[in-house]
């Protein structure tokens, strides 16, 4: 681009030529001026305000200067937040020595091994203890809400990505109408939020003769409330059993908070994450298929030359030829997790008692339903570390995991 | 970087898989009638809710009373539908979406398209740096910026009623934020840099400068991938459910989403209406699905592929 402009300049071509790289940098801002300040004014200023909203009373109306009292107040007292902080870093540190001096052989390898195990129980400890303290001098309710978050995301993740490549691989054995298959597959993407999990509200609704109902009913399964069931899975499961696992807990004397989580996810929440996975499997396995289009087949002709079955062509070659594509859809869904509130708002009931307000619809009705403008914008900051720290580990994972051919 | 540009290109999204390994399956018709019923039962859990949707919208109130599964008469059914519509005033929400949607895609795609060209052809100091910038805005999730922009919104309000464009209850507030798609422009961008720059040369020796070569050249040339983002920035703007329930106040401005969420919600419907309702939400994203299911998978399946 640079030589051929200098060839139709006959005089002072010094000027010449930078007279038209000034022009051609302004028109570059020039285009991109639009999109820069839109980007500015609602992408990026609004992290800084929304620190600033959080620093202050806020209830509509901008109040006194509060300082950090609307973090205090979600996360419990400072010192025990250095305690967490301190131990999860720890623990950073512990995965860093393991991997720079244990792995690599060097020497002194035993004593660096006997240094990590010390840090991670010292750290461990920590993070644990300050995090425990945190919870009794901080918002519970918030504390839930994470809880819950994380909750939906150990469910969602594994199952959907699983079963998006199972059924993509599955399409990509040259199947007979595989465009319909994928058409079905993906219409329930391209459906509206609303409309859908209006009608996952009538199939999840307590009546006996609603459709889950009858589905798991044929599988043997009782008769349950779904989306209006508050009580935790393995409470319910071990309740069918005839043990009441929370008393058993609180007989152990365990803090109520240990003993929310032990008992897993609501039989609400999981009616939520069913409703998910049914929107997001077509979407992965979309992605999935175009995935495998992009590995040569050659690979595998080669691998099969040398007398590699089934199982292995998927495990060496596949596999990590897809991860670029895994992480990608890693990423994205996580995120999703995190961001989750269109459809939990319309599908959470009130009889379900919280158990299904992931952290993103727990800042919403802080900030919608009890204009807590501020407290609000602290605990979206919060999850805005949590998200960065997240996507942080993600990326080192897939620094040493993901394969980009 | 060759690489991704090429797999950018529609075409080669998504290949039939003629010289893959089957000889396993083609061999044992046992495995391959179980590959048939797994893929088919995938497809009717996918299918189910829209049965169910679809039969449920066309119950008579008896009949939903009774727990009756299939409607008698579907046609006395469809009566369903007029009162939902009715009820819901599905009538002005319409309208409001379909203006909405318009007028996002419109500046969405003028604001993108402009910077995508600036990112991949222009040459200027900066570039990549805010190139960036613009990436990394994405990775701020949206609750975050909900309440600061809730108030930025507000006071773009008070300071714009005075020259006739309020914003809270009105289009600007649901449309302009949502212009500046980085996800757009970067999928624009990937695109733009893979057009040859012999094509830019002739148009330079021409006389053309970069608005006409974009104009003339470019945007022809890029149809797939402008589909992709329309289509993106539709379901975006037809789904939209929180943040214009957080800006409007009345029925004036608000969406389909906002309407139908409202009908669910504080009216307590039947269910009958309330699925007449869905059905009558879903089917323009459906319906335009249909007629473009191939490019719009496609296009969908191409935004993966950048890992």
């Amino acid at each position: 681009m640079a030589q051929q402009s200098t060839a139709y300049v006959p005089s002072g071509r010094m000027t010449g030529a930078r007279k038209r790289a000034i022009r051609e940098a302004m028109t570059g801002y020039l285009f991109i001026t639009p999109a820069t300040v839109l980007l500015t004014v609602f992408g990026l200023f609004p992290l800084f305000y929304a620190f600033y909203i959080s620093l202050h009373r806020w209830r509509i109306k901008k109040g006194p200067f509060l300082g950090i009292k609307n973090y205090t107040k979600a996360l419990g007292e400072p010192v025990d937040v250095l305690w967490f902080v301190a131990g999860v870093a720890m623990l950073f540190l512990a995965w860093f020595i393991w991997r720079n001096m244990v792995k690599e052989q060097r020497p002194w390898a035993m004593a660096f091994k006997f240094l990590t195990v010390i840090i991670v129980l010292v750290g461990g400890w920590a993070a644990i203890a300050g995090f425990g303290k945190m919870v009794k001098s901080g918002d519970k309710q918030m504390f839930e809400a994470f809880v819950i978050t994380v909750f939906y995301a150990v469910g969602v993740v594994p199952a959907q990505l699983g079963g998006a490549l199972l059924l993509a691989v599955m399409l990509y054995q040259n199947i007979k109408g595989k465009d319909w298959y994928r058409m079905v597959y993906f219409m329930p993407y391209v459906t509206i939020t609303v409309a859908s999990a209006g009608v996952f509200r009538a199939i999840f609704s307590r009546r006996p003769e609603s459709i889950a109902n009858q589905i798991f009913g044929f599988l043997g399964i009782p008769s349950q409330k779904w989306l209006q069931e508050p009580h935790g899975i393995w409470d319910l499961i071990f309740g069918h059993f005839g043990v009441n696992l929370k008393e058993v807990f609180v007989s152990m004397g365990l803090d109520p908070f240990l003993i929310f989580i032990l008992l897993g996810p609501s039989l609400a929440l999981i009616s939520i994450m069913l409703y998910n996975l049914w929107v997001f499997v077509g979407y992965d396995t979309v992605i999935f298929l175009a995935g495998l289009g992009s590995i040569p087949s050659d690979l595998y002709e080669a691998a099969e030359i040398d007398g590699a079955n089934r199982w292995q062509l998927f495990r060496h070659i596949t596999l990590p030829l897809l991860s670029p594509t895994i992480y990608f859809l890693t990423v994205i869904t996580v995120m999703g997790v995190f961001k989750a509130i269109n459809h939990v708002l319309v599908m959470r009931e009130a009889a379900a008692r919280g158990t299904v307000d992931t952290a993103s619809l727990y800042i919403f009705d802080q900030f919608y339903l009890s204009t807590r403008f501020g407290y609000a914008s602290a605990i979206a900051m919060v999850l805005f570390v949590v998200i960065l720290t997240l996507t942080f580990v993600q990326n080192r994972i897939a620094q040493r995991r993901v394969f980009y051919g | 970087m060759a690489s991704t540009a090429s797999t950018m290109k529609p075409e080669s999204g998504i290949q039939p898989a003629e010289k893959h390994p089957i000889s396993f399956w083609d061999r044992y018709n046992i495995g391959r009638i179980l590959l048939y019923l797994a893929l088919t039962f995938g497809a009717v859990v996918a299918i189910t809710p829209f049965v169910y949707m679809i039969l449920g919208s066309l119950l008579t109130r008896g009949e939903m009373m009774n727990r009756k599964l299939f409607p008698k008469d579907p046609v006395a059914g469809l009566q369903n539908y007029v009162q939902a519509w009715n009820e819901a005033n599905f009538n002005e929400y319409f309208i409001n979406s379909v203006l909405i949607t318009s007028i996002t895609i419109a500046g969405m795609l003028f604001v993108c398209v402009l910077a995508a060209y600036a990112f991949a052809r222009v040459k200027f100091p900066g570039r990549d740096a805010i190139f960036g910038i613009f990436l990394a805005t994405m990775m701020i999730p949206e609750t975050i910026l909900l309440i600061p922009n809730f108030l930025i919104v507000n006071r773009l309000h008070k300071l714009m009623e005075p020259i006739g464009l309020p914003w809270l209850n009105n289009w600007p507030s649901l449309t302009i934020p949502f212009m500046a798609s980085v996800f757009g422009i970067f999928l624009m961008r990937q695109f733009f840099t893979t057009i040859p720059d012999e094509l830019w040369d002739a148009a330079r020796i021409d006389g053309a400068g970069h608005v006409r070569f974009l104009v003339q050249v470019v945007l022809p040339l890029s149809k797939a991938v402008l589909f992709t983002v329309v289509i993106f920035q539709f379901i975006g703007s037809w789904n939209a459910l929180v943040w214009p329930l957080v800006v409007t106040s009345k029925p004036d401005w608000r969406p389909i989403a906002v309407g139908l969420y409202s009908f669910i919600s504080e009216a307590g419907p039947e269910l009958q209406l309330m699925l007449a309702g869905a059905v009558i939400t879903t089917a323009p994203v459906l319906i335009l699905y249909f007629f473009t299911q191939k490019q719009f998978t496609e296009g969908i399946a191409t935004t993966g592929l950048k890992g």
